[in-house]
């Protein structure tokens, strides 16, 4: 998103400069057109829908619009975990996948060895994977008869299985898995244009390799982290397989409440507020990412 | 001994440091893998619970998916939705990105965000929300409801990929077959167009890769008769955890590893992402 600007600002730097003329603003309306129109059909116009349901006082025939449901929402101690929790798994996922994919996105943009291309293709061989495999992996994995828990058994380290499964633990590591893909990807692509000369210059005046890094690297890096933690944060506030699959019923997120409002209890004006509180939380990531870039530009 | 060229290695590859890396590596590698490693052993188990490790041998679970015709429906039925919103959004997307490379406008950062969107945008929400637009169009639970959904959603995919590969593109290449007489159709058809094409193809795939996966927006779109793969298997084990979905996974699987390496062969997959 962000990253792509500077890279495109510099193939036109090379274009000879236009004056603007009519056949170029129309080609370039042309161009745009099926995007712009696919994009206000199948997400502006949906999402307007869902916004005005979520001021409307009943669904279906309402009589009039209403605050009512944002106040029962967001006075609801019920909701309000709910909410809590969500993005506070949004923050414990995204952490842990930063610190987890740093390295491999390290190992991604330096190395020179010869498995480097299997290593990444072998990073993105998770998204080949139907979700619902992966996560039934899981689900064997951590069960109580699951690999682990026997595993623990037949060394006679446990008695009784733990219980690893239904908890907010087993939907962190499910998450994690599901994601470290798209941070890997994110982190490496800054790396691998950073100059290793600045590296370089910092070792011959005389840094450590933890000073260089931490002083150098790092920062020149911190652009990658940042788009990478926006993805990996709005994916897991926004996802329903793995906190049912995981969770089993233990684990409610805002995604499962919705699903929840909107197609068991079918009481949509609820169900669209939840929505509008989920997708106010990925916007504010959104706008901090945006100001984060802005000073970025700037130094 | 190393050069003493700008290319030497930093201090933090020395050896040491190096084989920790390499170990941590591969330790994630195996992390990210482990999943499969359990799956796909299950599928040739002749017990009747997923529990690993896998009791027998036994090949009835595949028979068990010919038996059951629901698979092969959705099977198909994804394959359509992805084969159709991977040809839509790749049109769309390499458009778009035609007109964002080639011309400055106002405004124009905005609109790259705003293609970006259904990237980051909660799929439930837009799942939700594409229901209860289609509802009252009578497309709920139809091909083109379902079609529209996956469009959106694999569009930034195709779109990023082609960003990317066509302001790595020479414009100087273009405008020379300009210069020498091509028409605009001339010159993108035989100029840019095949210069485009590993992005491209590396876009599509991904695009298709992640149509076919697709679920949680689908969830608010599918019914009796129009459902989707991940929709079924996820149905299935819902009601029973035999090994039968594992043997549905192997088959995704291979099917997925064959077309990789194939595309890996064409255009080299690595080379359009790292």
């Amino acid at each position: 998103m962000g990253q792509l600007t500077p890279a495109l600002a510099g193939g036109a730097a090379a274009s000879p400069p236009r004056r603007i003329d009519t056949g170029k603003v129309l080609s370039l309306g042309a161009l745009l057109a099926p995007a712009v129109l696919l994009l206000a059909v199948g997400l502006l116009w949906p999402f307007l829908m869902m916004l005005r349901m979520s001021f409307l006082d009943r669904f279906p025939d309402p009589t009039g619009l209403t605050l009512e449901f944002y106040t029962a929402v967001l006075t609801d101690t019920y909701f309000l975990r709910i909410i809590g929790r969500t993005f506070a798994l949004g923050l414990v996922v995204t952490a842990i996948t930063a610190v987890v994919a740093y390295p491999v996105a390290w190992y991604l943009a330096r190395s020179r060895s010869r498995w480097k291309h299997l290593v990444f293709l072998g990073v993105i061989s998770p998204l080949m994977v139907s979700i619902i495999v992966r996560t039934i992996g899981w689900t064997i994995i951590l069960g109580n008869e699951g690999f682990i828990n026997a595993m623990l058994t037949s060394l006679g380290i446990i008695d009784t299985p733990l219980r690893l499964m239904q908890s907010f633990w087993s939907v962190v590591a499910g998450m994690v898995h599901i994601l470290i893909p798209f941070m890997v990807l994110s982190i490496a692509s800054v790396l691998g244009k950073i100059d290793p000369s600045y590296a370089e210059a910092a070792t011959v005046m005389g840094a450590n390799p933890v000073r260089t890094f931490l002083k150098v690297t790092l920062p020149l890096s911190v652009q990658g982290i940042a788009a990478g933690s926006v993805i990996v944060f709005c994916l897991t506030v926004g996802a329903y397989v793995t906190p049912v699959m995981l969770g089993r019923g233990q684990v409610n997120v805002l995604a499962v409440t919705i699903h929840e409002q909107m197609v068991v209890l079918v009481d949509w004006p609820t169900g669209a507020v939840v929505a509008m509180v989920l997708t106010a939380g990925t916007m504010v990531v959104l706008t901090l990412y945006g100001l984060f870039l802005r000073r970025h530009a700037q130094r | 001994m190393s050069q003493p060229n700008a290319a030497a290695p930093p201090a933090a590859r020395l050896p040491t440091s190096e084989r920790v890396l390499n170990a941590y590596v591969i330790a994630v590698l195996v992390f990210l893998a482990l999943p499969v490693f359990i799956v796909v052993p299950l599928a040739f188990s002749d017990d009747v619970s997923l529990s690993f490790p896998p009791r027998g041998f036994s090949l009835r679970w595949f028979a068990n998916i010919l038996e059951r015709p629901e698979f092969g429906r959705a099977f198909a039925l994804s394959a359509a939705i992805a084969i159709f919103a991977t040809i839509v959004a790749l049109t769309a997307g390499t458009l778009a990105a035609l007109g964002l490379v080639r011309h400055r406008f106002p405004g124009r950062d905005a609109t790259v965000t705003f293609f970006m969107t259904p990237l980051i945008f909660p799929a439930i929400v837009l799942g939700a929300a594409l229901a209860l637009m289609l509802s009252p169009l009578g497309l709920l639970r139809s091909f083109w409801g379902l079609a529209l959904a996956h469009v959106v959603l694999t569009f930034p995919y195709v779109l990023r990929t082609a960003l990317a590969t066509l302001s790595e593109i020479d414009r100087a290449l273009a405008e020379a077959a300009y210069t020498l007489g091509a028409n605009r159709w001339k010159t993108f058809r035989h100029v840019t167009l095949p210069l485009m094409r590993p992005g491209l193809l590396a876009g599509a795939t991904f695009a298709l890769i992640v149509s076919f996966d697709e679920f949680t927006i689908s969830m608010f779109l599918v019914g009796p008769g129009m459902m989707t793969l991940p929709l079924e298997m996820y149905n299935y084990a819902e009601f029973s955890l035999d090994p039968t979905i594992a043997a549905i996974s192997t088959i995704l699987l291979i099917i997925t590893s064959v077309a990789i390496i194939v595309i890996e062969k064409l255009v080299g997959l690595g080379k359009q992402f790292s």
